[in-house]
């Protein structure tokens, strides 16, 4: 059985403690949110069927230009990222991030809450 | 030679995605993953963003297909895909009346909206839940029809029917 409470502290953590993330999911393959910290107006609902849809076509694209395994995928937008990473075969984590923060030290960050959230997924 | 692209559209389970399979001559790209909800009682697997065929037809045009997820979470890719569609089929699961209202709902937006040629097909009518005569009087003046989507014959009719209003 999956501990949301413990999953939804996980994630609130990150977003408190990493400074320029602003918001993350974490969303069962199938586009269902399993725990998330999302900025106001954001649809919880929406926001985790876009991820799910985002990652598998991000995948099925890897798999057909033959870029290997899929690492994660970024939206580099004006006002910020948006980065979804595989957490395990039974999640996906979807991180937004503003402009400013520093790609490497945010992808390494992601690592660590991954690593933090996978065994609780189980 | 025209690419023309067709939307498969309708409810969980109605069969947009068999539908695809079965009539597209290239490898069907897929976007299925595991069902966690209500749709694991249903199937084991659900469309997250798309699926993508293709059909050569006879006089040279191409279509491409894109089939949509069912789900209401991911009505966005619905509207994403529809949006430069040519053409639509909605597909309803002729045993579930949700799906007959969804059908409805999704042909009164194209309507409004698009006013791009549209036809209902219905599946799974070996067993309706309906007598069908009450079901086409849920769609008074829409082109509906029935389809087997396991069967490649029954696709193309529903197809050329759709076609023939373009």
């Amino acid at each position: 059985m999956i501990n949301t409470s413990m999953l939804q502290d996980e994630i609130q953590n990150f977003v408190t403690g990493a400074s320029d993330v602003q918001g993350a999911a974490l969303v069962s393959p199938d586009g269902l949110a399993l725990a998330s910290v999302l900025p106001g107006p954001m649809d919880e609902e929406r926001t985790a069927a876009m991820s799910a849809s985002m990652l598998s076509l991000g995948e099925r694209i890897g798999r057909e230009l033959a870029r290997g395994s899929v690492e994660r995928i970024v939206v580099e937008g004006e006002k910020g990222y948006g980065v979804l990473v595989g957490c395990g075969s039974d999640a996906v984590l979807l991180v937004l991030a503003g402009a400013g923060v520093k790609q490497g030290i945010l992808f390494l960050e992601i690592k660590r809450i991954i690593s933090r959230l996978a065994p609780l997924i189980g | 030679m025209r690419i023309l692209r067709v939307v498969v559209t309708g409810n969980v389970g109605a069969g947009k995605t068999t539908f695809i399979r079965t009539i597209s001559d290239t490898d069907v790209i897929d976007t299925d993953k595991k069902a966690t909800d209500e749709t694991a009682k249903l199937k084991p697997k659900t469309t997250v963003a798309m699926d993508f065929g293709t059909l050569a037809l006879s006089n040279k045009d191409s279509l491409h297909l894109y089939g949509t997820p069912g789900q209401a979470r991911f009505e966005f890719m619905r509207d994403i895909l529809i949006e430069n569609a040519n053409a639509c089929v909605v597909l309803a699961n002729a045993t579930r009346k949700a799906d007959l209202l969804y059908a409805r709902a999704v042909v009164e937006l194209i309507d409004e909206q698009l006013q791009i040629p549209y036809i209902v097909g219905l599946t799974h009518t070996d067993s309706p839940s309906q007598e069908l005569s009450d079901i086409s009087a849920l769609f008074t003046k829409v082109p509906i029809t029935l389809v087997n989507v396991t069967d490649r014959i029954s696709i193309k009719t529903v197809l050329t029917k759709l076609l023939e209003q373009l």
